[in-house]
């Protein structure tokens, strides 16, 4: 971009303006990220009164050893890659061309169509009758619980056909049937590659709300094989919590658990996060701006 | 597609079929080469979920439970649960999807019982038949008897009796070395508690050179649902108040009648002091909005140096940590003033700490009850639920071999003994039954809570059980009556809690104190109170 | 391909005479549509629709020997029973303080975000930022609670002194009736701001650069391109995001609320979500609990049915 360029004054106070705010947005989000960092690695007691702010004091790895040291950490790594993997290439396939359908101004059922979806936004049944359907199905205790209900998220449908819609021309449809290509067609060899970057949004959304999911394993997996992280995660967590309860649930358990409870407390935001970080680079790169466009010309 | 079902189904045939032979070869192997083995063909199978302390070591390493299970004759898969319990439990009793066993402290309620009828057994007959320990608990305990009984006279859940918990959950420290610092006597009423904490704030009590890093004194954070451990409200004991298992939501008996301190001119009076403290800066500032985590740190100080002078806990290592703990001395009740001669009483917790509700319950769909009960009973045996509450024999209990026991040390020494029973057994989780001819002797950290009751002792001792006592371990409410205590109950904290931290922090409650009647009254407290009274009495005369 | 074709043509022929085709036509016509949303419908009828007879259970009481829709029918009684309680009034104003606040703050937030990062010219400073953003999406809520009770505490957190150091006194802004709802709202921010902004992000990298050129070549400067690109670019999507934010004026979470508590800040902390987990855990009120539910749903839905009819009228932009 950029054949010819000006640079104003006003441009430059402009640019100086943005790197200014930049700078400011990215240590007010830092910051507490660093902390977190430190915060793994240092006494809890001395996170929790204040005296780690900018070193790690009490330096220990007791969290990561505790963490990576239970067995079960690796089966849960193991399932909700595999969970998450399955799970957002389901919810592609099935949310993408609905979506692609529901942006077509012709289709008359669209409207019909998208208030049916809208109202399970807000109204459903409840967890009872959901647990009853799930056990019909025989899906209760099995990986496919996680795969397949609800695999097609309104919001994000919504999201992809507003994209749909605007970013796609009218016009592009109906040189492509004038030269007779079919809705499938077009869909796959227009549509689908002129909407890489929503599709690496919602494909973001999915696979990130796959891995955060432990609600679903907490109501419908008994077996310990199938657990994911989060659950996994959510276990070493607790036992490492200071106990409130007192005595009757286990008060004098606290003082054990004391000096290291906030280390796995931060660290398991760490094991549990650092897996997403080296997927957004890939994604990312579909943001850049007018890649998308611009190779479809070309 | 179909193909690939079809594969699949066949293959899994197989695999069980396969399955199926070798786990039957290993059978007969172990027949041949164990012992008893021989009777693990015929073992009854069962399924059991156990809501266990996060900390609980995995079931299948505690050996007491695998030789309970043997001698039962039962061969448990169980599930273990550590935490999120009341989510999974809705979708599991709404399904009716329940394992043969469930245990876990009040893992089913008796409002579970009442609102999902005909899916857990009526184990009356069962302990007639085949649980003569659980028999013995209720001919020795006839309390606990009461406790199963639910209202239609039928008995879902079995309770539990741990018998060596203290009298109360909240002991009472102050950092001697400090008053030795500065010359000062252990407070005794309110006013002297008063002077102490303003020398504690205004000197340095620590003597580290600063006279303004002391907390003179610090309590649990209060939280948005009820009042609990370790809270200032154990002072209303100075007033004569009897709390019973902290008093919750307010609840206390007096003379026979139940009331709430809530309303009550001496819970008042309590803010009014606990006002005077906080405007003097001499509780912690962040008393409210602290957790529990914070709590707890703030107290370890900073290497030899305390950080608290005066606070509540459950034990004082626990409390300070190992460092610190010989610095501080255990306090008696305060008087409220000097020259009073109404007797001074203390939190009453023994039953909460010492009895358990619904330990246990069976399904109604389980195929061999029998079996499960013999199992039940198993965990009753004297010498198992010495070892469900603190570890198997051998690792974690010696039998000195003339019929006394004795809790050995934690065989990891970083570990205090209170972690190693909660990591090597069910502990307080489990259903037990703990004799009082039991001839054990405890761990340093049970004696060392008994030895810091001591100063509590006298006001405990003088609390009259039958008349000053809410037994609401032993009252079975109805559904509706339950419901509506549960509604008012939420209303009425609400409103209180907020007021109780307001009042401290910013004063007014003179002013405020008779809109705050009213507007308890609209939250229901005295219907509550009715009901409660009728129960009360209904018990009372039994 | 052929017959494909020909039906479109067609299609254009009966829109030239002004006539609509007959449904069945156009079921042939679109065949491919319906069998590309077909997964969907099924998915959406199978897992959401069919378990929504539970929604009975607002009106009924929930009797387990009878089954869910076998209890006694109650009416409107649980409706009635939350509109008149003591709490009622209270709740609904905390509930719609805090997510109106949210909605009001939150939503401007990484549509600013979003076209800050776009602006920023140096490549590695733009993905720096982008990446760091977007993380504290990941902090659960118990560790992003107890993060901000450590930096926000007045003894000992650090943003406590800084504050303390402004001249704002020795203030406990986690304690105050007049700070929960600011934390509240601005620590949301903090946490979803990047993650939210992607989606514009997306949406920006669409705009077709030769734009940029030739606004360029007449003269507009920075200011005017975001104007007058860059905003029009991702309007259809603030509008869209919007109207379905409006969905969610009674729409509080729970655990961060719940979290966040003391009894200091109960006053105007105590919002629907959390009171329904109060009743329940003291005794179970199923049937209560349900119809406080479809009670919140159906003012969020109403919410959202207006929104999008103003959308709809003024923009020309609608759900359905």
């Amino acid at each position: 971009m950029g054949l010819i360029r000006k640079s104003t004054m006003g441009d430059k106070m402009f640019d100086a303006a943005v790197i200014v705010l930049g700078l400011f947005v990215f240590l007010i989000v830092a910051y507490p990220l660093y902390f977190v960092i430190i915060a793994s690695v240092s006494d809890s007691t001395l996170v929790a009164t204040g005296k780690v702010t900018i070193f790690p004091k009490g330096f220990s790895l007791f969290g990561y050893n505790e963490i990576m040291g239970d067995s079960r950490v690796w089966t849960g790594y193991k399932n909700t890659i595999l969970y998450t993997t399955l799970g957002t290439l389901v919810n592609l396939v099935f949310t993408l061309p609905a979506a692609y359908v529901l942006s077509r101004k012709e289709f008359r059922a669209r409207r019909v169509l998208m208030l049916v979806f809208v109202i399970t936004m807000f109204f459903s049944g409840g967890l009872i009758p959901t647990y009853l359907l799930m056990k019909g199905l025989h899906m209760t205790n099995t990986m496919w619980v996680f795969i397949f209900p609800f695999c097609v998220n309104v919001y994000n449908l919504i999201i992809t056909r507003t994209f749909f819609e605007s970013s796609i021309p009218k016009e592009l449809y109906e040189a492509a049937a004038i030269d007779g290509c079919s809705h499938f067609g077009f869909f796959m060899k227009v549509a689908l590659p002129l909407s890489k970057a929503v599709i690496s949004v919602i494909g973001l959304y999915y696979l990130v709300a796959h891995w955060n999911d432990f609600f679903t394993a907490l109501i419908y997996v008994r077996s310990n094989t199938l657990q994911p992280l989060q659950i996994v995660l959510r276990d070493i967590l607790l036992s490492n919590q200071v106990f409130s309860g007192g005595a009757g649930a286990g008060g004098a358990a606290g003082g054990y658990a004391q000096k290291y409870a906030d280390q796995i407390k931060y660290g398991v935001i760490i094991v549990s996060t650092l897996p997403i970080l080296f997927v957004y680079p890939f994604i990312q790169k579909y943001f850049e701006q007018g890649v998308m466009i611009g190779s479809v010309k070309g | 597609m179909k193909k690939a079902v079809a594969g699949l189904l066949s293959f899994c045939m197989i695999a069980t079929i396969i399955a199926g032979c070798s786990s039957n070869n290993t059978d007969k192997n172990t027949g041949a080469n164990g012992g008893d083995g021989g009777a693990s063909g015929s073992k009854v199978k069962l399924t059991a979920l156990i809501t266990k302390h996060p900390l609980t070591q995995e079931l299948s390493k505690m050996t007491w439970l695998q030789e309970a299970e043997d001698r039962a004759g039962v061969d448990i898969e169980w599930q273990e649960v550590t935490a999120d319990w009341d989510q999974k439990k809705g979708a599991l009793l709404a399904s009716g999807d329940v394992p043969d066993l469930i245990v876990g402290p009040n893992a089913i309620t008796d409002a579970d019982f009442a609102q999902f009828p005909g899916l857990f057994q009526d184990l009356t007959e069962l302990v007639e038949t085949n649980a003569p320990n659980v028999k013995t608990l209720f001919s020795e305990k006839p309390e606990t008897k009461v406790i199963a009984t639910q209202l239609d006279g039928k008995i879902y859940g079995l309770p539990k009796y741990q018998r060596f918990w203290p009298g109360t959950a909240t002991r009472q420290f102050i950092n001697q070395k400090w008053l030795d610092n500065l010359g000062l006597q252990m407070p005794t009423t309110w006013d002297e508690l008063y002077n102490v904490l303003v020398a504690f704030k205004e000197k340095d009590a620590n003597g580290n050179g600063d006279p303004n890093d002391e907390i003179p004194m610090d309590f649990a954070p209060t939280g948005t649902v009820a009042f609990g451990f370790f809270m200032p409200t154990v002072l209303l004991g100075s007033l004569g108040i009897t709390l019973t298992d902290a008093s919750g939501f307010g609840y206390f008996v007096e003379d026979g009648k139940v009331k709430n301190f809530l309303v009550d001119d001496r819970y008042k009076q309590l803010i009014t002091f606990l006002n005077k403290l906080y405007s003097a800066d001499l509780i912690n500032k962040e008393v409210f909005t602290q957790d529990y985590t914070k709590y707890q740190s703030v107290a370890r100080g900073n290497g030899e140096t305390a950080a608290v002078g005066f606070t509540w806990g459950w034990e004082i290592t626990d409390r300070v940590g190992n460092t610190l703990a010989p610095q501080y001395a255990f306090m008696s009740p305060l008087k409220a003033t000097a020259n009073q001669s109404e007797q001074v009483s203390w939190s009453y917790d023994f039953n909460a700490l010492n009895y358990g509700t619904n330990m246990v319950t069976m399904s109604a769909e389980t195929k061999n009850k029998e079996a499960a009960m013999k199992f039940i009973n198993e965990l009753y045996d004297p010498k198992v639920s010495m070892q469900v509450l603190f570890g198997s024999l051998g690792t974690n209990i010696e039998d000195k071999g003339d019929g006394s026991y004795a809790i050995l040390p934690p065989a990891d020494a970083a570990m205090d003994p209170g972690t190693w029973k909660w990591t090597s057994s069910w502990a307080d989780n489990g259903p037990m039954y703990i004799s009082d001819s039991l001839n054990l002797t405890l761990g340093t950290d049970m004696q060392s809570v008994g030895k810091q009751t001591e100063p509590l002792q006298a006001a405990l001792d003088a609390v009259d059980k039958e008349k000053d006592v809410l037994p609401s371990m032993f009252i079975k409410y109805s559904t509706a009556d339950n419901s509506t205590l549960g509604i008012n109950n939420t209303n009425l904290m609400n409103l209180a809690l907020a007021k109780w931290s307001q009042w401290i922090t910013a004063g007014g409650i003179d002013s405020e104190w008779d809109a705050y009647l009213s507007n308890v009254k609209k939250t229901g407290l005295e219907a509550n109170l009715e009901i409660m009274q009728k129960y009360y009495d209904e018990y009372m005369s039994k | 391909m052929a017959a494909q074709t020909k039906v479109i043509t067609r299609k254009n022929a009966n829109h030239g005479l002004g006539r609509k085709p007959s449904i069945a036509m156009e079921f042939v016509r679109d065949y491919q549509l319906w069998l590309m949303i077909l997964p969907a419908i099924v998915v959406i009828i199978l897992f959401n629709y069919i378990p929504m007879y539970g929604i009975q259970l607002a009106f009924r009481d929930y009797d387990f020997t009878k089954g869910l829709t076998g209890g006694e029918w109650r009416g409107l009684f649980y409706f009635k029973q939350f509109i008149d309680s003591y709490m009622f009034a209270d709740l609904m104003k905390n509930t719609i303080v805090i997510s109106l606040a949210t909605i009001v703050l939150g939503f401007p937030a990484p549509i600013l975000l979003a076209l800050l990062i776009n602006q920023v010219r140096w490549k590695h400073a733009k993905k720096t930022l982008q990446t760091t953003v977007y993380l504290p999406h990941f902090i659960s809520i118990v560790v992003m609670v107890g993060l901000m009770n450590v930096l926000l505490s007045p003894n000992s957190g650090i943003i406590g002194h800084l504050l303390s150091s402004l001249g704002m006194g020795e203030v406990n802004v986690l304690a105050s009736t007049n700070t929960f709802v600011p934390v509240y709202v601005l620590s949301d921010i903090w946490q979803h701001c990047g993650w939210n902004s992607i989606i514009y992000l997306a949406a920006l990298s669409t705009v077709d650069p030769q734009l940029y050129d030739s606004s360029k070549i007449d003269g507009a400067n920075r200011w005017q391109t975001i104007r007058h690109i860059d905003l029009p670019a991702i309007l259809p999507t603030i509008i869209i995001l919007l109207v379905l934010s409006m969905g969610s004026v009674l729409g509080t979470g729970f655990e961060k609320v719940f979290l966040m508590q003391n009894s200091l800040n109960l006053p105007v902390s105590e919002v629907i979500a959390t009171y329904v987990y109060k009743i329940g855990i003291i005794s179970n009120q199923i049937s209560y609990s349900s119809a406080i539910g479809l009670f919140n749903t159906l003012i969020n839905f109403i919410f959202l049915f207006a929104a999008n009819a103003i959308s709809r009228r003024v923009a020309n932009i609608s759900l359905w």
